[in-house]
């Protein structure tokens, strides 16, 4: 190799930003210089067979799982206590809530310190007089309600009693006056039968007498015409 | 713009203690560094090893990362700086193993290192890789980056001046040597004993 300029022809060639006039003049070198080109060549022929190189697929291992999830696990612990001063401000903020919402009065009278929750102290007493009243209005209203409901109830049992009472005395009556009707009946009957049959007696004892007595006149007739 | 705002999101619960999301993370990332290990270190054994540090070194450091840069850069700083450890910590074993081999400081003592697989890792192992592998084997570390950040992580050479603490210029040298020297080591490949 005897060019001069290879060395530095190479380089510039490799260069990530040559001027459009270098490589310009760079090409018109190496097409006039076999050496350069040959050079070149050379290495474009090395480069490329190093690119041949094909991704290989990595062996097993743990990624450093392991040792990542132990040293996660006593940090944590090792931060317990700045874990639990990091909730304050949350707990803070919650308590505060709670007041605004259940409306709390705190009261320092000579008896001492009192919390009492809606407005004033007097009201907690007036809302336990007021339950104690209306659950006495309640209750009373309740057992007039259960008496009225339970007379309601026994005049209705009473009536539909007497109803089925009279009812059935009805029936029985209505019953013992046809039974007495067809005695009645019967004997209406049985009287003209029987007063047939004595007629027809008496009847036929009139016949008797009076076949007897024609019988007895006749006899008599006879006696006369002898 | 998706991938970086899913990064951030996997760092910020695995700052949170999801392990979930940590190992989403690294399944992210995981296949990138352990190939560059591979092609820096040489064999599975070490790339291993150098990805256990570099995820190491991601959890140790998560919390500071700030997130003004891309999280996929933050952490090949991270591997890069990491390789260069491994293969110093390397070289010191060698070297206190086989005092003899001193005297060989061009990287060919890392030669054996490419041959040393195991059968049922090797069969992984496509032919280009190794070969790959075999070349990138003849050069010195600091080549060999410069190599694996341009041609592999297609970064610029004023990235990787950035990265590696050097000029520009210094970059483009050692990549132009590298490729030169693979020229050599490849053409001599060819050549029938």
């Amino acid at each position: 190799m005897s060019c001069p300029k290879t060395q530095h022809v190479m380089l510039e060639y490799f260069s990530d930003d040559l001027a459009p006039l270098m490589r310009e003049e760079m090409e018109k070198h190496l097409a006039s210089c076999a050496e350069c080109n040959q050079e070149l060549e050379s290495l474009l022929m090395t480069k490329s067979s190093l690119e041949a190189w094909q991704e290989q697929r990595v062996p097993h291992w743990d990624r450093g799982v392991e040792l990542f999830s132990r040293e996660h696990r006593t940090s944590k612990t090792g931060n317990a206590s700045w874990d639990i001063w990091q909730w304050i401000p949350t707990a803070a903020s919650f308590a505060m809530l709670c007041v605004l919402l259940l409306n709390v009065n705190f009261s320092t009278t000579e008896q001492g310190f009192s919390i009492s929750f809606n407005s004033g102290a007097n009201a907690q007493s007036d809302v336990t007089e007021m339950l104690a009243s209306f659950e006495g209005a309640q209750q009373l209203e309740m057992n007039q309600a259960i008496e009225r409901m339970e007379d309601r109830q026994d005049g209705n049992n009473l009536r539909m009693m007497q109803a089925m009472l009279e009812q059935n005395q009805q029936a029985t009556a209505e019953n013992l006056e046809q039974i007495y009707a067809y005695f009645e009946q019967q004997r209406i009957l049985d009287l003209q039968d029987m007063r047939v049959g004595y007629q027809q007696l008496v009847d036929s004892d009139y016949e008797t007498i009076r076949s007897l007595q024609q019988l007895a006149s006749f006899v008599s007739f006879q006696d006369d015409v002898r | 713009m998706a991938l970086i705002n899913e990064d951030e999101a996997l760092i910020a619960a695995a700052l949170n203690g999801s392990a979930f999301a940590w190992e989403k993370l690294v399944k992210r990332y995981e296949s990138r560094v352990y190939n560059q290990g591979l092609r820096l270190m040489g064999n599975p054994a070490d790339a291993m090893d150098l990805c256990q540090e570099v995820f190491l070194g991601v959890y140790r450091n998560l919390h500071r990362f700030r997130g003004d840069a891309k999280f996929s850069s933050w952490l090949f700083r991270i591997a890069h700086n990491k390789s260069v450890d491994l293969n110093r910590r390397k070289r010191l074993m060698m070297v206190q193993a086989k005092p003899w081999s001193q005297e060989e400081d061009d990287g060919l003592d890392m030669y054996p290192a490419a041959t040393g697989f195991e059968p049922d890792e090797k069969l992984d192992q496509s032919q280009a890789n190794t070969q790959v592998m075999t070349m990138l084997a003849q050069l010195p570390m600091d080549q060999r980056l410069i190599v694996e950040l341009k041609i592999y992580q297609s970064l610029t050479f004023e990235e990787i001046a950035d990265m590696q603490d050097i000029s520009t210029n210094t970059a483009k040298t050692r990549f132009y040597t590298a490729l030169k020297k693979l020229k050599v080591v490849s053409e001599k490949d060819h050549v029938l004993p």
